[in-house]
């Protein structure tokens, strides 16, 4: 085996709600973390470089790019990914406004659409396209031409607002 | 069949994929791990052109964790070592020399990426640079730099009326397209010819899953392959034939894609890896980042000149193009977008003389290959402009001078082809209500900022040319149905597309089917998930396996019922006559006894051979994308803001309306974004945005305020109801559309892509300058 330039502790967080504890290297990222669990691949990589968004995952409810994220930064935090949406395997109302309006093709960046979705929501449950629009066009689609992606935004929140009212 | 609602065709259910999708659990050739799996990486040429004189990779080879090491004398033993389309002039890594910025010297596999990247560093690599060529008007100069002194293998397809193919017809070029038709002398009786050159830039797919294989050669007598690839057959074949392996003993499997838009026809990442993998004994995995995808295949940029003979009231006659695409280093799908850019740069209009040259012009630039429009967008942006143009010359509306020349449903486009099967008025129509094009007028202001509107129609021979297809639609004893077929799910909606057809020809819900996996081994053979094909070609076939399995469950019911089979239906698993139901599961269970049964239905479709055609075939359907454009002009700054964009494309049938929108709207932003900033910058053989952060792509701010699309149905197309291929149109129109708005705007003409604030500023003081 190489040697290991990188050093090992042992990591602390809550995923999805639930404590884990692991050992891992201080030059791992959050990215790779996650995906390393057989259970965690729903967090794509794509540019690996903070533009793209494909991996975004929740950082006490902040939205970051996974893939420049450390995992040593996320020590004793609260991160969501999208295995942690579905309730016993029902869609949330994010995930369920993104399949029934086919704001989707290829699914690459999905989950991370899907996980922006949620912060937006959560701290604005009534947002104006504007705002949607400048919350979405952080991260990349390269498939919808983002019009579905809006839609399902916009259907998302009123379906939110209807389970809470 | 009695004629019965459809239940499944033309509703917009959740997509196949969309639980797996939504959720995360969807898998991706990236998803996969296989137990000893090994990491590659490649090492790249810093030189756009150079001779290697040496290789010393043994320190790579003696480093911990590192498995295997490819140079050229790993590769001097594969019995051919290189790879291509009709050209096979890449090689696995380079041998002689290396012929642009990031082609492949050498490749390791070990433990972990890290460790193969250290490994790469170690490798000592000497380069005699030599000059080199990216200017594709120069690239035939007698002193013109040469990317292949000696011809690598190459064919030429056989062609039909009017058409021709050569080889290296001249220097740095690997290919000649040329088409002809109708008497040259016809440019003689034109009231007017007008000549213009057109250039177009050039852009990377930027599909979000990268480049990635999983190869495992461990055995020596099988090789298992998967892989994010359009088409596993061809791939197959080609692993096939550059190893010296029987195709059966390699399976080459499919998962989801996660987006293409042309780049991943062919082999790119297969045969590095599967080198490694029989070098190391273990399975390799070989995933490239999104800067080694700007490195491994993009668009043609292109020159294009297009010279046009008309009569004094715009009646169309005669066409004479010459066409240069920048192919870059290796031959890759070039010929066949030689082809296709060839073939359709008279656009959708009568003429009485065609004369087409289409040249692949080598650079020391990264590979291009297939795109999306696949040479049908350079050839729209060039044509659609040039219309409009002439259309101002004569002093006619560019509306009128569409119409006028327009071939009608039916009339063929060329002799020997099929005919046009969509209502080219009716589309244009559309436009014009729907952009408010005859009210444009009303847009004129005294203020800075000058509005104005374009149209365009784009156009292709879609479903590609002579593509066989082979499906199996296998049903169970309970009613559950296989569905088999080559297409590729890279996001089109395929998979849900075609499992409707099954469902509703089965008269069963959608969840019955299920879409199997992607599987060489036991998927019947197909050519490839592109040019649109999914439910024009394939849909074919899968219809007719559909339409097999259901006349065997019926005949088989027919017998056990002792009446003939017209007689019955087939709905819910149930036989239906008249008011009588019958359950299927135990009459089969009662034929078969207690092990049950599977009804086959197979289903194959090709165009039929004619060499009366040009491309030897008549073409499966044609893809329009019709569109049209309100842009707001800056004067002072040359900023171009698009306020109203609006698509539509002829689905014939839609068997999915989300997904068809989806299609057209995503191509046409990508037509957008190339049509104002999206492109790859090269600065001589250094590309110099090649990363996410510097090549900017379009993001839902740059989305116009009014941006819409229409997915038109007239029923004219040659797939299952009628339904016609969706994908591409949508993107064909769009740049010329928006050259064509600012021309109406402010009178600038613009004939280079992108539609920047330089070029506009630089027409206006033109302009202004003139007068």
């Amino acid at each position: 085996m190489p040697e290991r330039l990188d050093p090992r502790f042992d990591l602390s967080f809550s995923l999805n709600g639930a404590p884990v504890g692991m050992a891992t290297t201080t030059a791992t990222t959050l990215a790779d973390l996650l995906r390393e669990r057989r259970d965690g691949r729903g967090t794509r990589l794509a540019c690996e470089r903070a533009v793209c968004g494909a991996c975004t995952v929740l950082v006490d409810d902040v939205p970051r790019a996974s893939c420049s994220v450390f995992a040593f930064e996320v020590g004793g935090r609260n991160v969501r990914t999208v295995e942690g949406l579905s309730d016993g395997g029902d869609l949330s109302p994010v995930q369920a406004a993104f399949a029934d309006n086919s704001a989707f093709q290829c699914g690459y960046c999905t989950a991370g659409m899907i996980l922006l979705t949620e912060a937006l929501l959560a701290r604005e449950p009534d947002p104006d396209d504007a705002t949607i629009r400048d919350w979405i066009g952080s991260n990349i689609c390269r498939c919808t031409g983002y019009s579905l992606i809006l839609e399902a935004v916009r259907d998302a929140a009123r379906r939110k607002r209807e389970t809470a009212s | 069949m009695t004629e019965l609602p459809l239940r499944t065709i033309g509703r917009p259910d959740r997509r196949i994929d969309a639980g797996e999708k939504v959720s995360g659990r969807a898998v991706y050739t990236t998803d996969i791990d296989l137990p000893g799996m090994l990491h590659a990486k490649v090492l790249r040429s810093p030189h756009g052109h150079a001779r290697i004189r040496s290789i010393d990779a043994s320190a790579a080879r003696a480093m911990p964790g590192v498995h295997a090491v490819l140079t050229r004398d790993e590769t001097a033993a594969i019995p051919m070592p290189v790879y291509g389309y009709f050209i096979k002039d890449q090689p696995i890594v380079a041998t002689d020399k290396v012929r642009y910025e990031g082609d492949i010297v050498a490749a390791v596999a070990a433990e972990d990426e890290g460790t193969a990247n250290r490994a790469l560093a170690a490798i000592r690599v000497e380069y005699e640079p030599l000059p080199a060529v990216t200017d594709i008007e120069r690239a035939s100069d007698p002193d013109a730099p040469e990317l292949f002194e000696k011809p690598p293998i190459g064919i030429v397809p056989k062609y039909g009326q009017g058409a021709s193919g050569e080889l290296r017809p001249r220097r740095n070029v690997c290919y000649r397209f040329s088409y002809e038709t109708g008497p040259a002398d016809a440019f003689a009786e034109c009231d007017h010819v007008f000549e213009d050159v057109f250039h177009f830039s050039r852009m990377h797919h930027l599909h979000l899953e990268p480049f990635v294989c999983i190869a495992d050669w461990s055995r020596e007598d099988r090789i298992e392959l998967w892989s994010s690839c359009q088409n596993p057959f061809p791939v197959r074949k080609e692993i096939a034939r550059i190893f010296g392996i029987a195709e059966n003993r390699i399976a080459v499997r499919v998962p989801y894609i996660g987006g293409g838009f042309g780049s991943k026809n062919g082999c790119k990442t297969e045969p590095v890896a599967l080198a490694l993998s029989r070098l190391a004994g273990r399975p390799v995995r070989f995933c490239l980042t999104l800067e080694e995808g700007f490195l491994t295949n993009t668009q043609h940029a292109a020159i294009l000149k297009v010279k046009t003979g008309v009569m004094a009231d715009g009646t169309l006659v005669a066409r004479e193009s010459e066409i240069l695409l920048d192919s870059g280093a290796y031959s890759d799908g070039s010929p066949l977008v030689a082809e296709k850019a060839g073939y359709r740069i008279p656009g959708p209009y009568r003429y009485r003389h065609i004369k087409t040259d289409c040249y692949c012009v080598m650079t020391n630039t990264a590979p291009a290959g297939p795109f999306r429009g696949f040479g049908g967008t350079q050839t729209s942006w060039a044509c659609e402009s040039q219309i409009d143009m002439i259309a101002h010359r004569l002093g006619i509306d560019p509306y009128e001078m569409r119409r006028k020349n327009l071939i009608d449903l039916g009339e063929p486009f060329v002799p020997g082809e099929s005919g046009m099967d969509s209502d080219l008025r009716e589309g244009l129509d559309l436009v014009v209500r729907e952009l408010g094009y005859r009210r444009r007028d009303e847009l004129q202001s005294d203020g800075p900022v000058k509005r104005g509107m374009g149209l365009a129609i784009g156009f292709k021979d879609g479903g590609g040319v002579n593509k066989p297809a082979l499906a199996r639609v296998k049903v169970s004893t309970g009613g559950d149905i296989f569905l088999q077929c080559g297409t590729a799910e890279i996001g089109q909606g395929a998979h849900t597309a075609l499992s409707a057809v099954v469902a509703e020809r089965l008269g069963a819900d959608r969840s019955r089917v299920r879409y199997m996996p992607v599987d060489t081994d036991h998927t019947p053979f197909d050519q490839g998930t592109n040019a649109s094909s999914a439910i024009s070609v394939m849909g074919q076939a899968v219809d007719r396996a559909a339409l097999s399995a259901r006349r065997q469950i019926l005949d088989f019911a027919a017998e056990k019922l002792g009446c003939p089979a017209d007689e019955l239906d087939l709905a819910d698993w149930e036989i239906r006559r008249g008011n009588e139901a019958h359950a299927l599961a135990p009459m089969i269970m009662g034929h078969f006894g207690g092990t049950g049964w599977e009804f086959v239905g197979e289903g194959f479709h090709k165009a039929k051979n004619s060499h009366a055609a040009p491309l030897e075939a008549p073409c499966v359907f044609w893809e329009i994308g019709w569109g049209g454009a309100q842009v707001a002009v800056d004067t002072e700054t040359g900023q171009v803001t698009v306020e109203k964009l609006f698509v539509t494309g002829d689905a014939g049938r839609a068997i999915h309306p989300l997904v068809c929108r989806g299609q057209d709207e995503g191509a046409a932003l990508m037509g957008l974004s190339q049509a104002l900033f999206e492109r790859m910058i090269y600065d001589g053989s250094r590309l110099v945005n090649g990363d996410a952060l510097t090549y900017r792509v379009p993001l839902a701010d740059d989305l116009p305020a009014d941006f819409r699309s229409v997915t038109q149905e007239q029923g004219h197309g040659p797939g299952p109801f009628g339904a016609k291929g969706m994908g591409e149109g949508g993107m064909l129109p769009v740049a010329s559309a928006i050259a064509n708005a600012i021309h109406d705007a402010v009178g600038v003409r613009i004939t280079e892509l992108p539609l920047s604030p330089e070029r506009v500023l630089a027409g206006l003081a033109a302009k202004n300058g003139d007068r």
